[in-house]
């Protein structure tokens, strides 16, 4: 887990409960963590501190994280997304970023974040669709690179 | 022949409506001679031959071609039978004098067959009630009298030409001659199947996510119990227990709002109630404050959070000596177009007080979450006369605020 240690983190998750196993799970693997439960204080967060990557819970109640991802997109730190819908609960727009199934596992976390620190590959906004660079880490089983990377 | 004869007088007193209040077909209609303004008014159809309706296409009688009122008739007509709600003009005697083209789809009946039959449509459309029993005109909430007012609405089942049944609902309005006397009744009715479909179809939804929620919380408990079978001390098990029954109360009182919204009240008494008892013990607790309605995920965290400040007083606080009691008082503020709540958690009587050195998941859930999930304040404060915890929860920051807003009903 030495990789992670002292990374800083932004955490997104809008469920008190769930907020606190998360962070619980960052701080074991020896994470800063930052929390924001909702979407005005978690984007402001984004726009200004330093993070090294985050973790955005999907649905924030009634709206969505993706102004964050936008955001995120612009700075360039990379993230990857929580939920419990899987893959196909994405918008396609974001369908290049890694998810992580809900209910949280610590090796599950552990090992997406690992992927966004040693991939080569960041995720950009702006580019053309499907003219994504290529990605071969190894994520998590069945989602291997490349993932092409579809911005609009 | 008594009265004027044709249906299209009612279109004056009904003018507005269609926003074709310039002509009044009546003052240019060709017919027997007046005898009277309440007659001239009248609905009653002719017991002539109904040749004068084009009947296959559902028109209002024929006037003079190329008129102005020729060209208003036209339009109404269009208007008529473009609409995709039904409309029946009734008489006094509730028959229907003339339907558009939406009305003959939806009955089955033609405008034709509907006068020739010279009776009521009730007895036509709405003779019987679903479970096979006549349904005669004197119990029809739509026939049984002239409307008394503008748009009376309800719900019916009316039975198409060919037996089946199906639901409407329906808009009556009175209509009313030159001395506002009653003379007749448009009614508009909608077939509201596929509503009625929607919404059973969302109310099984409801059910099944009811009974997913309660099976997960009930696994999540059995996979704890038999995980932590010998390996945790009972007193653990204990407290994971209670925190989960105090979750899964709070999905009953969703439950029972299917997780629209829930009352304040509820969630507060329901959160307090002993897990064995269903009532809160009112010699302990004083429980002051209007309700009001609360999102789901305001609901569950507040819910959680009077469990942690229960659980406590309840180990160590004023519930651990028979003296003791807790004061929940709450007050809500309009803050534009919605709400907060500020709420107070007074304990007394209990032993004396001193600050934890150590601080567990409720006082994390409540000073930490709370405020975030919220955009709230919350403070625990522990003077020696007992733990006071206070909340500041806006009702509003979730971009929902309680509609069906129940304002000043004081506890007790």
């Amino acid at each position: 887990m030495s990789d992670l240690e002292g990374r800083r983190v932004l955490l997104v998750e809008d469920e008190s409960l769930v907020a606190m196993l998360g962070e619980d799970m960052l701080l074991d693997l020896g994470c800063e963590v930052t929390v924001a439960m909702r979407l005005e204080k978690a984007l402001a967060l984004a726009r200004n501190e330093a993070f090294d990557m985050a973790i955005l819970d999907v649905n924030l109640g009634e709206t969505v994280s993706y102004p964050i991802a936008d955001v995120l997109f612009e700075r360039c730190i990379p993230f990857i997304f929580a939920t419990g819908y899987g893959t196909s609960g994405i918008a396609p727009t974001y369908n290049a970023i890694p998810v992580m199934q809900k209910p949280y596992q610590l090796g599950q976390m552990a090992t997406l974040l690992k992927h966004l620190l040693n991939c080569e590959t960041l995720v950009r906004k702006g580019g053309a669709p499907g003219t994504g660079v290529s990605c071969t880490c190894a994520l998590t089983p069945g989602r291997t690179g490349p993932t092409a990377i579809r911005i609009d | 022949m008594p009265g004027a004869v044709r249906p299209a007088p009612s279109t004056r007193n009904h003018s507005v409506d269609h926003g074709l209040r310039s002509e009044s077909p009546i003052d240019e209609m060709p017919g027997p001679p007046r005898r009277g303004a309440l007659e001239n008014a009248s609905l009653v159809p002719s017991r002539g031959p109904i040749a004068s309706y084009d009947t296959a296409t559902t028109t209002l009688p024929t006037l003079r071609r190329g008129s102005q009122l020729h060209e208003t008739e036209r339009r109404l007509n269009a208007v008529l039978n473009n609409a995709s709600v039904a409309i029946f003009l009734m008489d006094d005697r509730q028959h229907c004098v003339y339907m558009n083209r939406a009305a003959e789809l939806l009955t089955g009946f033609s405008l034709t067959e509907v006068l020739a039959r010279d009776c009521p449509l009730h007895d036509i459309v709405h003779h019987t009630y679903p479970d096979g029993r006549p349904f005669p005109l004197h119990e029809c909430a739509i026939d049984r009298a002239f409307p008394e007012n503008n748009q009376e609405r309800g719900e019916e089942v009316f039975v198409h030409k060919d037996g089946h049944f199906y639901p409407v609902g329906f808009t009556a309005s009175p209509i009313r001659d030159d001395g506002a006397k009653i003379i007749g009744t448009i009614i508009e009715v909608r077939d509201i199947t596929e509503e009625k479909a929607a919404a059973e179809r969302q109310r099984l939804l409801t059910n099944e996510l009811n009974h997913r929620v309660k099976n997960t919380l009930a696994t999540v408990q059995s996979i704890a119990a038999q995980t932590f079978r010998s390996r945790t001390d009972q007193v653990a098990r204990a407290v994971f227990d209670a925190r989960m029954v105090a979750l899964s109360n709070t999905h009953n009182v969703l439950t029972a709002e299917n997780w629209e919204s829930a009352g304040l009240r509820s969630v507060v008494e329901s959160a307090l109630a002993p897990h064995a008892l269903a009532e809160i013990d009112t010699a302990r607790f004083d429980l002051v404050g209007p309700d009001t309605r609360l999102h789901p995920k305001v609901a569950v965290t507040l819910a959680l959070a009077l469990h942690e400040l229960m659980t406590n007083a309840a180990k160590y606080g004023a519930l651990s000596v028979p003296a003791g009691r807790v004061a929940v008082h709450w007050t809500l503020t309009r803050i534009g177009a919605g709400e907060q709540l500020d709420m107070t958690w007074t304990e007394t009587g209990g032993p004396a007080v001193t600050e934890p050195t150590r601080k567990g998941f409720g006082s994390r859930l409540i000073e930490r979450q709370l405020p975030m999930e919220f955009d709230g304040t919350a403070v625990i404060a522990y003077p020696p006369t007992g733990v006071v915890c206070t909340l500041k929860i806006p009702l509003t920051t979730l971009g929902w605020h309680g509609r069906d807003v129940v304002l000043g009903r004081d506890a007790r």
